[in-house]
Order: C-alpha cells, then structure tokens, then sequence
C-alpha cells in the first residue's frame, strides 16, 4: 500500500517508459528512408512476375501450362499452339496481378525456370488493365533484370 | 466355371477367360500398356506381371488363362517388385518431355509410373533417340517416347484392315514406321491417337492446345454418317478442343472414323455466320435478331404459299426438320424436300433407310449382298462390323456397285458395271432366284448372275441384302430398290438400307418430304414439289436449312442458278460464303453440332438425343427457335414450343401410333449411255461442316476425290490422258477438272465428286455429259 | 492389298519360293516369307532393295510393311550392297574373349575398309554379327555360306588369299 503511493508520488513508472523512450532517442536509429533507402532484401524475395529468355535470347516458357494448373489465385492464363518451327509455345500467357497472392507456386511448378517471382515490387497501375501482365509485359521485365534474376538463382540454388 | 482367388478373395469365373479380363470385370487393378480388350493379346510389355502360386516366374495376367484352384496375388512383393522392374525398363528409353507432351496430364505411362515404379532412377547412359516421320495431316508422332506396345500395329491389322504401322528392326533399333507409303490413311486412322498409351501419336489438329485437365466433357452423336456413332467433345473455354469416341457396345464400341473426331474444326471455320443479316437495297448489313426475322416474315407474307419451297440438309436434326416442313405446310405449302443428292424421285412413298437389324447381327453375317455400298469410306465402322463377319464368321461378301471401292476384306463375288447395266444385273440375280415370275421374261442371266444366285440360296444360313447410299444418286434408284429388295425377300434374307447422312432416316420420319409428312402419313391434297423441282423451277421464294446449293445438291450450278433468280431467299445456315450473300435475302445464323439439342435417327433405329456441349458462336442461335420464332411471326399455329423435348415428344408420339403403308414400285431396264456421268459426295466434303476441317481435306482419301475419273480403256477410247485437264459439259453446267485414270470404274463413266468447290460448276444432268480435252 | 505380281522376281525364283509355299497350308501364305527374301536376296546378289521388299509382299499377299518388319528384323538381309564375298565377323562374348577385336582389326587393315563397307573392286564386305553358334571354336566368321573357326591372323590372310 505504501509503496504504491511512493511509486504514483515519484511518477516512477513514467520515468520508466521514458527511459526506454529516452534510450531510442538517442540509440542508433533503423528506420529506412525509403525510398531513398532500402532495407536488404532475400534472393528468394517474391515480387512481380517476368519470363526468362536462355542465353541465345529463345524464351524458355514451353508452354505446358503447370503454373496456370497450380495456381490457387486462376491468376494465370495461357493458351499454347505450335510455332512454326514445331515447338511448343505459348500465343498467350497473362498473369492478372489483381488475382495473384505471391505465393511463389508458379516458379516452384516450372520445369525450365521460365516464370519467376523477382525482387521488382516498386510497381502501379494507372488504369485498370496496367496489372494484367502480358507475355510481352512479362518477358520485357524477364530481359530488363535477366542479370539479377540469374543471380538470385544461382545463389539460391545450393539449397534446392 | 473355375474357382479363384485374387488377393485373398474367392470368384467364380468363367474357366478359359484370360486373368486380365476377370480382374477388370470385377474392378481389380492390374497395370498394363500392350493389353487392350479390342485387340489380340501381344505380351510383349510385361507391366501386367502377377503372382501365380506355384507359378516359378510372375506370369503376364494378359496372357494367361483362369484355371480351377489358381491363386493369384497382384500386389505380393514378387509382383510388386516385377511390375517395378518393368516399369524402370520401360522408362530407360523414356524421354523425360512430359511438359511439351500432348499425353501429359491423361498418359497411361505417367499414372503407372506414379503408381508402380520406383520415384529414383538409376540408369545415367544414353537414352535412345528415334527421329520423327510426317505420318499425315492427323497424327503428330513422336516415336522416342514409343515404348512399343504395338497397338497401334495390332490396330492396323484386326481394325482397320491395312496395315500401314510396323515395327521394323530389333531391340534397342526397334521402331514404329510406315514402309513404301509415308502417310497413314486409313478411314480410321485417328483411333492409334486414343490407343497410343504414351504420347508417341497425338492428334495433329489439336496439338499443344490444351491440356486433358483443362478440358471438361459433355456427350454428343456423330453428325455426319448414319451410323450414329457416341462421341465425346472435351471442351475448354466454351470451345470444342478435340472429339473422342465414347464407348458403346451396341454401335461403335470403343473406334471413332475419322471424319467424326475431326470434323469439329468447322465449327470454327473462317466463314463462321455470327450475327443475322439482311440484305437491304442490295447492301448486306448486320441487324438484331429481331429486325432479321420480321425481315425475313415480312418477306415471307408476301409469297403466295404454292410459291413457296423449303429446302433442308439431312444433317438437320429430327426437331428441325419437323419444325421446317410444319412451318411450310402451315402456310399451305407441300414444298419441302431434304433429298438433295437424289436425282431419281419416281417413288410414290418414301421409307426411312433402316438396317432392320442391329450392326452386332451384321457382324454374324454368313452371305452378305452389298448393292451399291461404299461402306469402308462412308460408313466406316459399319463397315468394321461387317469385316468381323468376314474375319471371324468367314461370310461370302458380294459385291454389286457403280465403283469399285476399295475394300479391306476379301470379296467373292465382285461385280464393277455402269449404272444402267446395274438394273439388268440385279434382274438377272433376282430371275435366277425365281425364274417363273413373268416380270423377267425377257432377262437373261449370265455365270456369274446365277453363281451370286447359288451363294445366296442357303439354307440354314444368315443372309443379308444391304442396299448402299451411293444407289441415292444413281437415276435408277427405284428400280435397283425394287429389285434388291425382291432379292431379299426371296432368298429371305435380312433387307438393309444404310442411308447417307446421320438424320437421313430422321428426316423421312419428321415428315421432310413433298408427298408425305410425320411418320410417312401420306398428305392430304396436292403432293408438293421435290427437291428436283424446286430446284430447277424458280419458285418466288425460298426457306432454306443448312442447305449450300452448289456444293449439297447434286444439281449444283443449276440449283443456284435458281436461287439466284428467287425474289426472296431465307438462309437458316451456320456459315455465310459469297455464293450465299449472292442469292439469299436473309441470313440467319444457326448453332451447329455441339451447339445445338436435337435428335438423330441412325439406321439401327435409334433415336439418339443430344444436348449442346457449348453455347453457340457469336449470337447464332438453335435453328428450332429460329423457326419456332419465324412460324409465330408468320401466324403459324401450335408453335409454342419452349424446349427441344416438346418436339421430339410431338414427333416421336405420332411415329410410335401410326404405320406407314407403302406403295409397291416398279422396276424398269434403263437404256445405254454414251457416258455415264456417276458422281458421289466427297468423303470429307459431304456436309458443310466436314467440308471446313481443314486437317481433314489434307489427308489421301480428301486427295483422290479431286478431278474427273475415268478408266484407261474410257481415256483412250476418249484420247485423253493421265493429269490433261478436260471439260466435262453439259445442259446447264460445266467445269474444268484434270483427268484421273482410275481402274475402279465400269467402263463409260466418269465419276466427278460433288461436295468440292472444284465441281460446283456441275449440273447433274442424268442426260447427257461431254467430256473433251480443255 | 496390292496383288501386281512383279516382274523383279525371275522364274527361277519364282518357282523356288514356290516350292517353299508348297509346305504351308494355301492362305498362309506369309509362312514363306523368310524363304522368299532369302531367295530374292541371292537373286539380287546378296542384298535387298525396297523395290524387291515390295515384289515379294505382293507375290505373298502381304503388306510391304509387314515383309519390311522381317527383312530389317533378322541380320541375315541386307539392306545396302554388299561384296561378292560377304564377310560376317563375330563379336558377341566367346568370340570377344577369344581375340575378335583383334580378328575385326586384321580383316579391316587387310581389305582396308571399316566394318559395314565395301572394297573399291567389290569382292569384300565386312559386317559385325552377333553369336553364330561356333562358340566352341572361337573366333570365327562366315564368308558366303561358309564358317572359318579358330582365326589367326595368318589364317584370314590364307582365306582371303583363296578368295581373291
């Protein structure tokens, strides 16, 4: 009884909080200026989608539609036909970024490595459409980051 | 009966049956590749290994009849560890391409795979590489993934008659391959692609487009031969992505011809009716739905009702056709005619071309007649039947046809002659058979006349007379009917008619016909015109279903001469070509198989109701509705339908209670021609729908159908030569074709196939033909 | 089925396959089939043409395709030319473990051709083959007809010699 009458008198549970409040002040801050500043990021980061290419520029996508089949959100939608020189490619492969819950099934579903999740996040729509990714929107972010992208995986590959 | 036990449990079994077909009656699972039920046991990929006590080694359940006392375990580690061994042997060659695979998804490899085989591998040599062949426009092969089960082979030699498959060369080197011809051409070429249990052969035409787990099924019925076969459309996005048979055993069993699993392309035809049209101060313009058909009443109102004619495909369905010709004779007009290849129209009633008999009766056939039939092209799996009565029942086959086709069984009696010698040999048969009826008098019967005679008097035996489609364009129709079915009769044989399109019976049925109406009750009053009339007469105006003058007709060029000088031209079509923007007033776009409820008749007898797989394309619509619309626009009565049932249900009630009575006809001996012009829908062009898949028209049978025909002896009597393009003329029609030598022709005919854009210059003129050098 | 008889198989022939028809029952005929390529094979010296393939599947009643199964399946018909004395080395094991490599390598620095040609004036080709049933007296060949057991190189050359 007395001493929570001292403790209230002396407001000493304020001066508590305003330690801790008072070490933050002074302590070496973390907060990140983004988007000046970014924070580290993993190679496994799941950001916006893109299509590979291999190194003599061929689209790796060979269009047997297991991304579309696995994919919990239908955010994928492919159709296929036969190319002129007889390989199997898709005519359409739209990802609908309305849909897409990033969960990174897609890229664990492909069996050449075409579809892959990047590290690109700092991206919007004007209008509505803007976030229906295209073959052509997907392979065009593919080549723009096709470094970091091959980077990412071969860093990532020893633990797979 | 044998007593047995699999896996712990006891049957009574049929003693003699082999393993595999018990295990799956009773729904156990036993893996397999090679073994198929329709095919002859081959052994050879040992995936159904299983335990036999007191067996030393597995024994292949395919291969291996039920004995009394026999134990069996089908998942003892003895099996479990042979059906492992095989499945890792298999898979040594096995590419590791599931992803580019058409199979993928529905592969037999893949699921027993899963199932049975080991999940790590442990063969790092050289897999095996085997380059591919352009096998037709139909089959996309794949020969590394083969893992030689041979049912593609086997299927060449006990199905389809002509062994075009083989396996050539030994062991690791062995391959499936054509020899001296690149293509597989069989009528029934696309069923390798539903055997193939990997994905060594896929069908072409859908190649890569969709995989089996996208892909929902809904049933149909084969739209273009009487057979009727059961088919099943596998659909992906309210699209038809490719067609499959669906297991019957009273028709197709488990085959589909070729013509019904690729026909499907039309339906998404370039030249695909979309959206109703109207033809306004000569200027077509798209409307709605409702100005075209007050349009099109308007127009109709007009036209006194004898000017009135109402012209349908026999690919129509059962419903449509009741619903045209009730149309028509609400308005007072008798005017409606679906035969459109029939240039012979002297029978006073119609009867619809029945079998009398179910295909399974055909295949236990002793003696078979065949007058005019093309089965092997046109009715393929009609066809097959008969081939088991050969095979395995040894019937004698005689053949009396315009044409020598050419048949995948052999034939003992083979008879090649000109149309108009056609009626004097059937005579000669039929007097051998009953020499005292007077009618013959002046007939004479030659050897080989009397020798068909003696075969076909037996006692004790199955007879059957089968009267073929290609007698439907033949000038002698009615007497070769007359006198094939007396032939029947007085050898008591079985008399069978195949028909030609999948409703041709339906038709006669829903009442199609000039002189009768629903179930060949005859009509009351003035018997309106055929198709032949109509076709050459101009009348003021013109319903027309399904129907392409130039190419359906057999009257081709002068068929649409007459429609291009009709006032006023109704077009129910599911498609919109130049000729048709040239003669009709409306257009009305008409949902096409798939698209479509309705009813076909087969020449068994079925009646085979449908309901539509997908919704139609752009804003086309049933053409029952359209006419039901039309009709209560026009003031017709009894027209409330609102389901495809209802009519099926008016037609079929007034089938069921009344008989139709059938006037006896006539024979009459035809007199010689110069030249004899015979000529034959193409196998691939005998409707509008067949006429647009285009993989179709690339294979040899749609190639051989090209150019006028003639045989060598015609040629050089003619002085004309193998490629020369020459002129065929004649009254009200002519075309420019190049010349084909072609030994399967009497002589004195030239045979030139309707259907085909190159052709449609033609008028069938029974008269006269001219053939000269161009 | 094609039933043109053809004119790429003499009389001679003719009349031997059908002396070999004679042994089966009438409408198996495909029976004779092994007998029919081998005799057209003599015929032709010693090796097969499509064109040939197809004459006896129509003299047989059979599909080409079907004769072609049997004519690539056994070694014993030759699809390419081949010399007048065909040279058919064994390399399968008791052959292998007794010296064939060595055999093979004689008889190519010999004739100076690799296995599956054929020399320059004709008279020898050489062909790998598996067991000829003469494991007891490994290595052998078989020229024409002929087995040559017990090979050493001195033995090749004296064969090769008599046959030139």
């Amino acid at each position: 009884m007395f001493k929570q009458h001292v403790k209230s008198l002396l407001l000493l549970e304020l001066l508590k909080g305003l330690r801790l409040t008072g070490r933050y002040l002074f302590a070496k801050k973390f907060t990140v200026q983004y988007p000046e500043e970014k924070t580290p990021m993993s190679p496994r980061f799941r950001g916006q989608h893109a299509l590979r290419r291999y190194d003599n520029g061929e689209e790796r996508c060979i269009a047997c539609k297991l991304c579309e089949a696995v994919c919990p959100a239908l955010a994928i939608t492919i159709e296929a036909a036969e190319r002129a020189d007889g390989t199997r490619r898709t005519t359409r492969y739209d990802i609908d970024l309305y849909k897409c819950i990033f969960c990174g099934f897609c890229e664990e579903a492909c069996p050449v490595d075409a579809i892959v999740e990047t590290r690109h996040f700092e991206y919007h729509g004007e209008q509505a459409g803007d976030l229906l990714m295209t073959k052509e929107k997907l392979l065009a972010l593919g080549d723009k980051l096709s470094d970091e992208i091959s980077r990412d995986r071969a860093s990532d590959a020893p633990y797979r | 009966m044998a007593r047995i036990e699999i896996d712990g449990k006891t049957y009574e079994v049929e003693a003699g049956k082999t393993l595999i077909e018990i295990t799956d009656a009773h729904g156990i699972e036993i893996p397999r590749f090679c073994y198929h039920k329709k095919l002859s046991v081959a052994a050879s990929c040992r995936m159904c290994l299983v335990d036999v006590a007191n067996a030393p080694k597995p024994l292949p359940a395919c291969a291996t009849p039920v004995w009394d006392g026999m134990k069996i375990q089908t998942r003892s580690p003895r099996a479990i560890n042979a059906q492992k061994a095989v499945m890792e042997f298999l898979l040594i060659n096995h590419p590791l391409d599931c992803p580019i695979c058409d199979q993928g998804g529905e592969c037999e490899l893949q699921d027993v795979a899963v199932a049975y085989g080991k999940d790590r591998t442990r063969f790092i040599e050289e897999k095996r590489i085997v380059i591919d062949k352009n096998i037709g426009a139909l089959i996309s092969t794949a020969f590394t993934r083969c893992i030689h089960c041979t049912r593609c082979v086997r299927f060449g030699e006990e199905i389809a008659g002509v062994k075009e498959l083989g396996a050539t060369q030994r062991g690791d080197h062995m391959r499936i391959d054509t020899y001296m011809t690149d293509t597989v051409n069989s009528e029934l070429s696309g069923n390798v692609i539903d055997l193939c249990p990997v994905g060594a052969l896929t069908a072409k035409p859908s190649r890569f487009a969709a995989r089996p787990w996208e892909l929902h099924t809904a049933h149909g019925i084969a739209p273009h031969d009487a057979f009727g076969s059961h088919l099943e459309f596998h659909i992906r996005r309210n699209q038809v992505m490719r067609v499959v048979p669906r297991e019957n055993v009273a028709l197709n069993e488990v085959w589909l011809s070729d013509r019904d699993r690729f026909s499907y392309q039309g339906l998404y035809a370039q030249d695909r009716l979309t959206a109703p049209m109207i033809k306004k101060d000569g200027q077509w313009q798209t409307v709605d739905w409702e100005s075209a058909l007050l349009f099109a009443a308007e127009g109709l109102k007009k036209i006194p009702a004898k000017q009135l004619g109402g012209l349908a495909s026999a690919t129509a369905t059962v419903e449509e056709l009741y619903l045209l010709q009730k149309l028509l004779r609400g308005l007072g007009s008798n005017n409606i005619d679906h035969r459109l290849q029939q240039v012979d129209f002297s029978e006073k009633t119609t009867k619809a071309p029945f079998l009398n008999q179910r295909p399974a009766d055909l295949a236990q056939a002793d003696v078979v007649l065949l007058v005019c039939a093309n089965l092997r092209k046109q009715q393929p799996l009609l066809n097959h039947r008969l081939r088991q009565a050969v095979l395995h029942n040894h019937a004698e086959v005689i053949r009396i046809n315009v044409y020598d086709y050419p048949q995948n069984f052999p034939v003992s009696h083979n008879l090649t002659v000109a149309p108009h010698q056609l009626v004097a040999t059937l005579a000669g048969i039929a007097k051998a058979l009953d020499e005292a009826q007077p009618a013959f008098k002046n007939i004479e019967i030659s050897e080989q006349q009397r020798a068909i005679a003696a075969c076909l008097q037996k006692n004790n035996k199955k007879i059957k007379v089968l009267l073929g489609e290609a007698a439907d364009n033949l000038p002698q129709l009615a007497s070769i009917r007359t006198l094939t079915a007396l032939i029947a009769k007085l050898t008591f044989a079985t008399f069978s008619e195949t028909g030609r399109y999948a409703n041709s019976a339906g038709a006669i049925l829903a009442g199609a016909l000039p002189q009768q109406t629903l179930a060949g009750q005859a009509i009351s009053g003035e018997t309106g015109l055929n198709a032949q009339q109509m076709l050459s007469q101009s009348l003021q105006a013109y319903v027309l279903l399904g129907f392409e003058p130039e190419l359906d007709s057999i009257m081709g060029a002068t068929a649409l001469q007459t429609l291009q000088n009709a006032p006023f031209v109704v077009a129910i079509n599911g498609f919109c070509t130049e000729a048709m923007q040239g003669y009709a007033n409306v257009l009305l776009p008409m949902a096409l198989f798939a698209e479509t409820s309705g009813t076909y008749v087969n020449n068994s007898g079925d009646w085979q109701r449908f309901t539509a797989a997908v919704a139609p394309v752009g804003s086309a619509r049933p053409a029952w509705k359209i006419l039901r619309v039309l009709a209560n626009l026009l003031d017709v009565h009894d027209f409330a339908y609102t389901a495809s049932d209802e009519i099926l249900n008016e037609v079929k009630m007034l089938c069921e209670t009344s008989a139709q009575t059938v006037e006896d006809s006539t024979w009459v001996l035809s007199a010689p021609q110069a030249l004899c012009y015979l000529t034959e829908p193409a196998i691939y062009a005998g409707d509008a729908l067949v006429r647009r898949a285009t993989a179709l028209q690339a294979t040899a049978d749609a190639q051989a159908c090209h150019g006028a025909h003639v045989n060598q002896r015609t040629a050089d009597k003619l002085r004309l030569s193998a490629g020369q393009q020459v002129k065929l003329s004649q009254n009200g029609g002519s075309a420019i074709l190049p010349l084909v030598i072609d030994a399967a022709l009497a002589d004195d005919c030239v045979l030139v196939y309707t259907g085909l854009a190159e052709s449609a210059g033609l008028a069938h003129d029974v008269g006269t033909i001219d053939l000269t050098a161009a | 089925m094609t039933h043109k008889t053809s004119s790429l198989i003499s009389d001679e022939s003719k009349a031997d396959i059908d002396r070999w028809l004679q042994k089966y029952p009438a409408d198996k005929k495909q029976s004779a089939v092994m007998a029919a390529l081998r005799i057209v094979q003599d015929q032709n010296g010693g090796w097969l043409t499509p064109a040939l393939i197809e004459a006896v599947a129509a003299y047989l009643d059979m599909e080409p395709i079907a004769v072609y199964e049997v004519a690539s399946f056994y070694s014993m018909y030759e699809h390419k030319p081949v010399g007048k004395h065909h040279i058919k080395v064994c390399t399968n094991i008791s052959c292998l473990l007794r010296g064939s490599d060595a055999v093979m390598a004689h008889l190519e620095k010999q004739l100076g051709i690799k296995k599956g040609q054929v020399t320059e004036d004709g008279l020898f080709s050489i062909k790998e083959v598996e067991c000829l049933g003469a494991c007891v007296n490994a290595p052998m060949m078989q020229i024409g007809r002929d087995y040559h057991e017990d090979l050493s190189p001195e033995k090749i050359d004296e064969i090769l010699a008599r046959l030139k």
